[in-house]
């Protein structure tokens, strides 16, 4: 039998809560500095504009090519090599002037020596930028919400604000690692946070279920100490699991190309910090929370 | 250890076979074609000597299907250039952008087919248009403006202005008891419009929400039907034209590489006015000068060139009065030209007019958005009515307005308010890179889970391979669209798969530890684990669910495959590899487990 932790684990995680306390709280603290400074770099989805994504036959140098795209009257666009030095992203900001010139027009004309493929185009107005905005928060929302409706049903209320703390812990520092390094958030990092609410859930859940069954069946009356027994013996598995995940996450960052990198990197981060949460975060919440072993006649 | 029922057994295999049949199809090659449709099936022999020339430029196939010919490509840039070809010569057939999969007759009668390949896998065109209400409001407006002055005009009541805003009237009368007269009379009529007086003896009439709302949706109705005919002759395969809210259309057109051409025609409101001209060239170029028109009745117009041309302010005939348009060339000069075919009121007119006006000049004017252009002038040589040519075009714009006018005038304009084109090298490579990080990462945790649980990881790993192929036989059954964001959302069931199995074989492991035997172990592992493992999914589907709500491209097709891939994972994991265990240990005495 091969096993990452020891037969019969005893770290007593729970003694060391006061330090995931500070770890958290430093992070948390640096994901809401860092909306405040920076704000989150968010995609074209989310703002509006044009992304046009061009592989020309040759090798370009940006600034030759910004320096043709530059007119004007049009606000600069902006230019980067994407993934090699002969295909390039641009950016253009919503304008009426390439709105009624038709990009693909206004691309031909200044690019006219140029061969090239035109091999993404997006543009996304303000109104939509804006309004998938709200669905994607409105979203977030639902998700909580009936997450607590659920697991108050299952477990008991405070459980279930227990993992909602987990989650909102975990959506934070994940969004919040974005932020800090400028990653642009776009529709599909959208998707990979709304997923890693799920897994981080799955996480939390497991942990709790391992401690209601061991409130019935463990005669202690230290909630503490039943609490550290589930989480070590759901130990193995959170890591296994977890592993399992980040061996295709990592294998989508490799090869997955540039289109779901960030999409890679959200789900990555969020693995990680759910995992860290349902080990550290989950159980202790419960005892600031102030849930207690029932007593026999409760029962 | 109690026997493992048998219905589960063949439960089990069932969903695996039929799974598999229904995953097939996407195991075939694919290759891009072009589909042209020969309504006579005796013709076909005739279309591939004349034309196979323009269609065949690699070793490509020809396949014959009732009265359709479908040639293959090796390459998508093949057959994008074959397609360019066909528009060159002229278009007596329809022929659409497709992808031709070699799959066997058998599993096409049992409806068998590949997974709907999204736009960023295949490459195409996708719009989000909506329609402007301003200029509904602003139809809306000018309407109550000419009904309200009849009707107070008929009653005798007198008022002193008009005023029309964007997004309401307000008549000014003299003094309150006027006001108050035309309020009683234009309450008792209408409810589209809501009646508000202010202090000032004024009257604003504002527009219901009712009666715009009841415009919207009949405006988006019949541009629906517009924009669908406008895309059929597009020539792609499975354009999905939707309508999305109360005030947007989406247009998808899969194959489709270049928007430009789309995009000229899809939010397109141009048409065509006929209008006699007024006066002399002399006249033109002094009105031009001046700025206003000299002559009576007449407006000011711009020919291609730039010189001035008066018109008469009455149209003879206007867009909607044509029934039929197809492009061409002119017989004698060869010069592109649209060929119309009036209704039969604008044909009477038509003809009502030319015989009025043989010898006099007749111009066709160019309308698009707020901008008019002459593209023809013409002496009248003698009458004519119902159909006719004009040139002045060129080629493309004459292909665009023919289609333009078959279709018809949208009946409020529409604006282009989301565009996403994804060229179809890019979704080739999208396609591969998926899959191979999918490869890459399910080899990664077969052989971790191998090497961690041993037979049962084994077991586990057959899991995963029937749950990989249930979920490719869900989207290929369902046609639910897969696109990048659904390949991840499967990479990531992948890796989360395993989870179930996990659960399980931990709390074996513990059994084991407590001095249990391998069966009853397996026993109450597997039943243990069970809510836990319920418990797990049904939140992680909560929160998928809760991504179809936002309901957009690239989130839906992530949340459907982990929807799908959940399900199908508790399936797999939880009864299908207790079927395996059971076959394996069931019965048997066992003096340990490869766990």
């Amino acid at each position: 039998m091969i096993k990452i932790f020891k037969n019969v684990v005893d770290y007593n995680f729970i003694q060391k809560r006061f330090f995931a306390l500070i770890l958290s709280g430093i992070l948390i603290v640096l994901s809401l500095g860092s909306f405040l400074y920076q704000g989150i770099n968010w995609g074209i989805d989310f703002s509006s504009g044009y992304i046009v994504q061009l592989k020309f036959q040759d090798n370009v140098e940006i600034d030759n090519l910004s320096q043709k795209l530059s007119k004007s009257n049009l606000a600069k666009p902006v230019l980067q090599y994407y993934g090699s030095k002969n295909e390039v992203i641009v950016k253009f900001q919503e304008n009426s002037f390439v709105n009624e010139k038709n990009i693909n027009e206004f691309l031909l004309q200044n690019l006219e020596d140029q061969s090239y493929k035109l091999m993404k185009l997006e543009f996304v107005g303000s109104q939509i930028g804006s309004e998938l905005r709200d669905k994607g928060e409105w979203a977030m929302l639902v998700a909580l919400l009936s997450i607590l409706v659920y697991i108050g049903f299952r477990f008991e209320f405070l459980y279930g604000i227990g993992a909602i703390f987990a989650l909102i812990h975990d959506v934070i520092i994940t969004v919040g690692i974005f932020s800090l390094i400028q990653l642009e958030f776009d529709l599909s990092v959208l998707s990979a946070i709304l997923a890693v609410i799920g897994y981080s859930l799955n996480d939390t859940i497991v942990v709790f279920d391992r401690i209601r069954e061991n409130t019935r069946t463990i005669r202690e009356s230290s909630f503490m100490k039943i609490l550290n027994i589930s989480i070590n013996q759901t130990l193995n598995r959170t890591v296994v699991t977890s592993l399992t995940t980040l061996f295709v996450l990592v294998s989508l960052l490799l090869l997955g190309g540039i289109a779901v990198t960030n999409f890679a990197i959200a789900m990555i981060v969020g693995v990680l910090i759910g995992t860290y949460s349902s080990i550290f975060v989950a159980g202790s919440s419960l005892i600031y929370l102030g849930v207690q072993v029932q007593s026999e006649d409760q029962k | 250890m109690e026997s493992y029922p048998r219905w589960k057994y063949l439960l089990v295999l069932f969903v695996l076979i039929s799974a598999t049949i229904y995953a097939l199809p996407n195991f075939y090659k694919s290759y891009p074609g072009i589909e042209i449709l020969i309504n006579d099936s005796k013709n076909i022999e005739n279309f591939k000597q004349d034309y196979s020339k323009y269609l065949t430029n690699d070793n490509n196939k020809i396949i014959e299907q009732d009265n359709k010919l479908i040639y293959t490509y090796n390459s998508i840039d093949a057959q994008l250039d074959a397609y360019n070809n066909l528009s060159v010569i002229d278009s007596y057939f329809d022929y659409t952008l497709v992808t031709y999969t070699d799959i066997p007759a058998w599993l096409a009668k049992i409806g068998a087919s590949p997974m709907f390949l999204g736009l960023d896998l295949k490459g195409g065109v996708h719009f989000l248009l909506q329609v402007d209400e301003s200029n509904i409001k602003k139809n809306l407006l000018r309407e109550f403006e000419s009904d309200i002055k009849k009707e107070l005009i008929e009653n005798k009541i007198r008022y002193k202005s008009f005023e029309r805003s964007k997004d309401q009237l307000r008549i000014i009368f003299k003094d309150s008891e006027t006001l108050d007269s035309a309020k009683t009379l234009l309450e008792s009529n209408t409810r589209d419009f809501i009646i508000m007086p202010d202090s000032n003896s004024n009257l604003n009439i504002l527009i219901s929400d009712e009666a715009l709302s009841r415009d919207l949706k009949s405006s988006i109705a019949k541009n629906l039907t517009i924009l669908r005919s406008r895309v059929d002759e597009l020539g792609v395969s499975q354009p999905i034209v939707q309508k999305q809210g109360k005030d947007r259309i989406i247009v998808q057109l899969p194959g489709l590489q270049d928007s430009t051409r789309a995009k000229n025609i899809l939010g397109s409101t141009a048409t065509l006015e006929f209008r006699l001209t007024k006066g002399t060239p002399e006249d033109w170029l002094q009105s031009l000068n001046q700025n206003i028109p000299s002559i009576n009745s007449s407006k000011l117009y711009k020919q291609r060139d730039g010189s001035p041309v008066l018109l008469s302010r009455k149209i003879i005939v206007g867009g909607a009065d044509i029934k039929n348009a197809n492009s061409g060339f002119d017989s004698t000069t060869n010069s592109p030209a649209v060929f119309v075919t009036l209704s039969d009121y604008g044909a009477d007119q038509m003809l009502k007019t030319t015989q009025k006006n043989i010898g006099k000049r007749m111009a066709v004017v160019f309308v698009e958005k707020n901008k008019e252009e002459v593209i023809n002038i013409a002496v009248i040589r003698e009458a004519f009515s119902k159909s006719f040519q004009i040139t002045g075009l060129n080629r493309e714009e004459a292909q665009n307005l023919s289609i333009l006018l078959r279709s018809g005038a949208l009946s409020a304009p529409m604006e282009i308010v989301e565009e996403r084109t994804v060229g179809p090298s890019l979704g080739e490579e999208n396609i591969l890179a998926g899959k191979n990080s999918m490869y890459f990462g399910m080899l990664l945790v077969v052989l971790f889970m191998f090497f961690y649980y041993r037979i049962f990881g084994f077991i586990a790993n057959i899991a995963l391979f029937a749950n990989l192929i249930i979920i490719i036989a869900i989207l290929s059954v369902f046609q639910a669209t897969l696109t990048l964001s659904g390949i991840a959302g499967i990479v990531l069931t992948v890796g989360m798969a395993v989870d179930a199995n996990v659960l399980i074989f931990e709390r074996i492991r513990e059994e084991i530890l407590n001095g249990n035997s391998p069966n009853s172990s397996i026993y109450a592992g597997y039943k243990k684990a069970f809510s836990t493992i319920s418990d797990a999914n049904i939140t992680t589907l909560i929160a998928a669910i809760s991504l179809l709500t936002i309901g957009t491209g690239v989130v839906k097709g992530f949340a459907v495959t982990l929807v799908i891939g959940i399900l199908s994972s508790m399936f797999t994991s939880i009864i299908g590899t207790r079927a395996i265990v059971s076959i394996i240990y069931e019965n048997k005495k066992q003096t340990g487990l490869s766990i």
